[in-house]
């Protein structure tokens, strides 16, 4: 037998620095190893082909139901069927397709590394020269790749939602973008409790709660809040005149008076709601500060954006509570109001959730690492090392 | 080889919580030599193995592996050892060949330099035939030489097998002893550990018995100069019996056949015996160790156990 080996001393991305690789090296031969492993793994097995077609199967019916459902509709309303649906259709697709993406992606990390340690093969990977970085974020670029397979199938829908009109091309742009990361981020999650719990079922409960939690739980507390975050306070109302009766016949004069009113603050909440995927996927796109455009549109996405960013404006100043009941000969006017129509902040919400979820995701990148480290000192409970 | 070649394992302990796997372990397995790892059920063996391997960490004392600290200089530890688990799985959906390109490639070999060494290996553990079906269409024996071929792949200078021979056909387990011998004249160190014990003493040189997490005993299988038991079988055997009381050393009747049990002290012991006994007169049909130099050894440390 021949016992010459050529052994790679550096791979391309790994410098000079192949003798004394540590635990957070990486190499692009390394990572590469590593995913085209887990992919070769999870593509070969047919449960996986089954749940790709289902799911396209699944979005198509709902974007076809969707659309079926707004076209009688429009057409029973007798407008004519002239009125623009997409956004409609648009946000229910992508609302559909994160739904889904967040039940999908943690079982595709939540088990890559407890079910590889269960199965044998995990302690058979680490005592060869891979680093625990690289078998880490191969398995994590392996699922996120997974994932993303699951989007791309969804993406003919989302064209033919655009298609309907009444979206903004960018937006189909950053929805996809920020669906990607969302999902990125949740393969992450997975994967830190992959490596923490011995037991697959363990780690997707624990997945799915933490979803859970920045999802529901934080709009919950967010919502809760709202008696501690308002205050009464002297707030100026453009009024109705003082000793207006309300029966007289002639339109009430206004003017400025103050008053006492709660006063909700949620610019210092608003955070709450950031983290939130279906917040990041929808403050992304681009703002549309016209309420009434909105209203029409039925743009669920928009109004979520236009939502978060009104909690973040917070205070919104001086109210009128006069010039809607200003006629002159029975028609309604708009007088010239001193009070400004409320403006939604254009400062970006997204960025924030995004950076909270991207740290998730590191942390538990971080902690699939670290437990990866050999050789060990500490086991988890009930876990064997090989 | 340079004198701190081989594994060299000294005071080591290890500890799960409240149980002492390994308490205070001493081993020393030569370059060119194949060490027999022996010890009961539950003895520390497989943990010892993953301290070896690079894998656990232990809590005192300290092992070198072919000059390298596996807790302080774990890479490099890790490319001159091959370690084959008692159980580990396969992937199941790669091909066998693709195992070994994916091992290959871990152990940073080079695509082409890989599938030439897959080749190879599988050539050598005779999967050839097998090599581009599913792992998981492989039998138990076939996947333990698959996993046997793995240890392999980055030609390491130290191996480190767990139980290799289990599931293994009469055929395998003579190719095993065969390549591990041949491992061993290149220079390799070996370090196996079975409970087949009649088969390491056909292939160890040397055996280190550990019980309760302690090594109780280090010794050489090719020693003859113990003493040990030897069977012996006469074409008369009361006729035989009645010559030793007369001139031989102590005996007993064997329990469940009809030779008689000496205890000798070596080989030169044992040809003594049968000159006089031919010399005698006495029609001695055969005289041999009764079982393996290690089952006797194991055996003898149960004995001291109890």
């Amino acid at each position: 037998m021949s016992v010459d080996v050529e052994v790679v001393g550096s791979a391309p991305a790994d410098g000079g620095a192949a003798r004394g690789r540590g635990t957070w090296s990486l190499s692009w031969h390394g990572l590469r190893t590593v995913t085209v492993l887990e992919l070769r793994q999870r593509v070969r097995s047919t449960r996986w082909k089954t749940a790709l077609i289902v799911w396209f199967a699944v979005v198509g019916l709902i974007t076809l139901l969707t659309t079926g459902a707004f076209q009688m509709l429009s057409d029973d309303s007798g407008l004519g069927g002239g009125e623009s649906f997409g956004g409609t259709v648009y946000s229910i697709v992508v609302g559909f397709v994160l739904f889904l993406g967040l039940l999908v992606a943690p079982t595709l990390s939540s088990g890559a590394i407890n079910g590889d340690r269960n199965a044998g093969t995990l302690a058979t990977l680490q005592v060869t020269l891979l680093s625990p970085a690289e078998i880490v974020l191969g398995k994590l670029a392996a699922s996120w790749i997974a994932a993303l397979a699951f989007l791309v199938a969804s993406i003919p829908f989302l064209v033919w939602a655009l298609v309907g009109g009444g979206v903004h091309w960018l937006a189909l742009l950053t929805t996809v973008l920020m669906l990607a990361l969302v999902l990125g981020v949740v393969c992450a999650i997975g994967l830190g409790f992959s490596a923490l719990v011995s037991k697959t079922s363990g780690s997707a409960v624990l997945t799915y709660l933490t979803i859970g939690a920045v999802t529901v739980a934080l709009p919950i507390l967010f919502g809760l809040l709202v008696p501690v975050t308002s205050t009464t306070e002297k707030v100026e109302v453009w009024d109705v005149e003082t000793g207006y009766t309300w029966e007289e016949t002639t339109a009430p004069e206004c003017e400025w008076r103050t008053h006492e009113l709660p006063v909700w603050h949620s610019e210092r909440t608003w955070w709450l709601l950031a983290p939130n995927p279906f917040v990041v996927v929808a403050d992304a796109q681009p703002l549309n500060g016209n309420v009434e455009a909105l209203a029409n549109d039925g743009n669920m996405l928009a109004m979520l954006q236009y939502g978060v960013r009104y909690a973040r404006t917070g205070d919104t100043g001086p109210q009128d509570w006069c010039s809607d009941y200003v006629y002159e000969n029975g028609r309604e006017v708009q007088p010239d109001s001193p009070v400004e129509p409320v403006q939604v902040t254009d400062q970006l919400v997204w960025p924030w959730g995004l950076g909270f979820d991207l740290l998730l995701g590191a942390a538990g990148v971080f902690v699939a690492v670290n437990r990866l480290r050999i050789p060990t000192a500490e086991l988890p409970q009930g876990t064997r090392v090989a | 080889m340079t004198p701190d070649g081989g594994i060299r394992a000294q005071g080591v302990r290890r500890s799960f919580g409240p149980v002492h796997a390994v308490a205070d372990v001493d081993l020393v397995a030569a370059p060119g030599r194949v060490t027999a790892l022996i010890g009961p059920n539950g003895s520390g063996k497989t943990t010892l193995l993953l301290m070896l391997a690079g894998l656990l960490a232990p809590d005192a004392g300290s092992i070198r592996i072919a000059g390298a600290d596996p807790v302080a200089e774990s890479y490099v530890a890790r490319s001159r050892t091959g370690w084959m688990p008692d159980v580990f799985g396969t992937w199941d959906s790669l091909t066998a060949r693709e195992v070994l390109t994916t091992v290959a490639a871990a152990y940073r070999i080079d695509a082409a330099a890989g599938r030439d060494r897959a080749s190879e290996l599988l050539e050598l553990v005779h999967l050839s035939e097998l090599a581009d079906q599913p792992a998981h269409v492989l039998s138990r024996g076939q996947k333990q030489r698959l996993g046997l071929a793995r240890a392999l792949v980055h030609d390491p200078d130290v191996l480190l097998l767990d139980e290799p021979a289990s599931g293994l056909d009469p055929r395998s387990r003579v190719d095993l002893r065969v390549l591990l011998r041949h491992l061993a004249a290149e220079g390799k160190t070996i370090l196996v550990s079975s409970h087949v014990l009649t088969e390491l003493d056909e292939m160890a040189d040397d055996a280190v018995f550990i019980s309760g997490g302690r090594t109780v005993d280090t010794r050489s299988v090719a020693d003859g100069d113990r003493p040990r038991t030897w069977r012996l079988t006469g074409l008369d055997p009361a006729a035989l019996a009645a010559w030793l009381d007369e001139n031989g050393p102590a005996y007993h009747q064997e329990a469940d056949g009809t030779g008689l049990l000496v205890e000798l002290s070596g080989d030169a012991a044992a040809a003594a015996l049968l000159r006089s006994a031919v010399e005698g007169g006495v029609a001695v049909s055969s005289l041999a160790p009764a079982g393996g130099v290690l089952e006797q050894a194991y055996l003898a440390l149960e004995e001291e156990r109890r």
